[in-house]
């Protein structure tokens, strides 16, 4: 168990490394002067060539790409982000606001896929094939296909501008993030409950399982015991992709609603060619995709020890 | 009390898996299911357990391959402790011994899941299960498929003493009719997915009348070769 976590953590290293390079070589190469981007971002659209020398100096870009690379990432590794090119502030603490109010967020709407999805999928796997299924597939197949900048803003005339119920845009109150939390969640619950289903359908068809039966297992002790692991299994690998999908959601969803938080953090960096705190952002994104995609390694691991050929 | 099971049948989305047959098997009594892959042995076999595990009559079985008898994500001793519990019993270490001593699987490691024990293991391991209760009938099919012949032949020999001690009837779901001649006392011989005939072992397999006994006996005799 400690070498394949050894390994697990040895390839984040490799991929996050690999991240690091990767978006400081795009940003470097990337067509325009950033000097001079920058230099406008600051001090408006004249600008001097002084001006221009000094911020090439100041950010390091007439060293050469591999000195401005490790100029870069090795306060990074010690957890120093640098400052915003734009106004000097140090990056970390606005990210750090920033993620305060992303995370609730994404936790509310993850537990909202999941409180819909579920209930849902057993709903409709209880008679495959009939109306109830056939509705639950159809509402799903629509949940899926609805975009999230849609389904928010459809949200929004119902609920906001139609019934007056709740506030669309901000975050001052609790119920600044239910509307938010809708929007994600129900494209979060509709791929969920297609995912479900059919582990659901595929475990119950699983040989073994009359056996079971015959030896005098009671039904419920073989759904519990049985049918559930296995249909958690695909469950579990496809919530590491439904991550990239939440993580893609919030960046429109806190647009869309005028929200702070990681999403206007990014589009607010990349107008203003804020470049540290772009990069901070797609450090921090890569840093979350790696450690849940290593939990999710893990918890498949326990659930299915079959993948490494022995036993856990 | 005899067991006796009446129109059985099956099928599948409009194609018959069996015809409609009839079971009778004395206390105690074995009996033999012999006949070409795919005439439906194993289907009569399912068809039987689970009427009459509906009816409430005492049944184990024992399926053609421990594929279809363990769940790959739960460990040995969930498997034996769930099958306890599904007859009513309360977990007995000395039960448990006498079998796994029987069956020589008493060293190995009940923490692991079925896919690291090897396949004659874990066949061995599903008989002992079938053999926790005292079922008035026990199924068995292809039950030494997975195992060498000498593990086989000790096994069939625990098995032997086991359904004599508790008046429970077998029936053998097998291919393999040098294993039918040297343990059980009557054959049923299936084509087509319906029994064809059914006779005491020695007259079939010496006399056999069918075309299906005929092409299974003809290769040679098993009277005087069994085993």
């Amino acid at each position: 168990m400690i070498r394949i976590f050894a390994g697990l953590l040895a390839r984040a290293v490799v991929v996050l490394t690999g991240t690091a390079l990767a978006t400081f070589a795009l940003l470097w190469h990337a067509p325009g002067d950033p000097a001079l981007s920058i230099a406008q971002a600051r001090y408006g659209t004249v600008v001097s060539k002084e001006v221009l020398d000094f911020i090439r100096a100041e950010a390091g870009f007439d060293d050469g790409f591999w000195t401005a690379f490790w100029a870069w990432l090795a306060p990074l590794i010690q957890g120093d982000f640098g400052q915003s090119s734009v106004n000097g502030r140090d990056v970390w603490p606005d990210l750090l606001t920033a993620m305060s109010y992303t995370f609730p967020l994404a936790l509310v709407s993850l537990g909202l896929g999941l409180a819909v999805s579920v209930p849902l999928a057993l709903i409709a796997t209880r008679r495959p094939g009939s109306w109830m299924d056939r509705s639950a597939v159809a509402l799903a197949s629509v949940g899926v296909a609805i975009p999230a900048f849609w389904l928010g803003q459809l949200l929004i005339l119902l609920f906001a501008v139609q019934l007056g119920w709740l506030p669309a845009m901000g975050a001052e109150r609790t119920a600044h993030s239910i509307l938010p939390a809708m929007t994600l969640g129900f494209g979060l619950a509709a791929s969920l409950t297609r995912i479900l289903r059919s582990g659901i359908l595929e475990a119950r068809g699983q040989s073994f399982l009359p056996a079971f039966h015959r030896r005098g297992v009671a039904q419920r002790n073989i759904a519990r015991d049985h049918v559930a692991p296995h249909a958690a299994v695909p469950v579990v690998t496809v919530l590491g992709l439904e991550l990239a999908f939440l993580l893609e959601g919030l960046v429109v969803v806190e647009v869309i609603f005028a929200r702070p938080g990681l999403g206007s953090f990014l589009v607010n960096a990349i107008f203003a060619r804020d470049f540290p705190k772009v990069q901070a952002m797609v450090i921090l994104a890569a840093v979350i995709f790696v450690v849940v995609n290593l939990l999710i390694d893990l918890i498949y691991r326990i659930l299915d020890p079959r993948m490494d050929g022995r036993d856990a | 009390m005899t067991i006796a099971a009446h129109g059985l049948s099956a099928e599948r989305s409009g194609r018959t898996l069996l015809h409609p047959t009839n079971v009778n098997l004395k206390p105690g009594e074995r009996v033999g299911l012999v006949g070409a892959s795919g005439s439906g042995k194993s289907t009569l076999g399912h068809v039987l357990v689970d009427t009459l595990r509906a009816r409430g009559t005492s049944v184990a079985h024992v399926p053609q391959s421990p594929d279809e008898a363990l769940d790959p994500l739960r460990s040995m001793a969930f498997h034996w402790r769930e099958a306890e519990q599904a007859l009513g019993l309360s977990p007995d270490d000395a039960r448990r011994a006498d079998l796994f001593n029987a069956l020589q699987i008493a060293d190995s490691d009940l923490r692991k899941r079925p896919w690291s024990w090897s396949r004659g293991m874990q066949q061995r391991f599903v008989i002992a299960m079938a053999l926790i209760g005292t079922p008035d009938l026990l199924v068995m099919d292809e039950p030494t498929s997975a195992l060498d012949p000498v593990v086989a032949a000790g096994t069939m020999g625990l098995l032997d003493a086991y359904l004599r001690d508790r008046q429970t009837a077998l029936l053998l779901i097998t291919h393999d009719l040098g294993l039918a001649a040297r343990w059980v006392s009557r054959l049923m011989v299936m084509e087509a997915s319906r029994i064809v005939e059914d006779a005491p072992t020695p007259r079939l397999l010496s006399t056999p009348e069918t075309k299906a006994a005929k092409a299974l006996c003809a290769h040679r005799n098993w009277l005087e070769l069994p085993c």
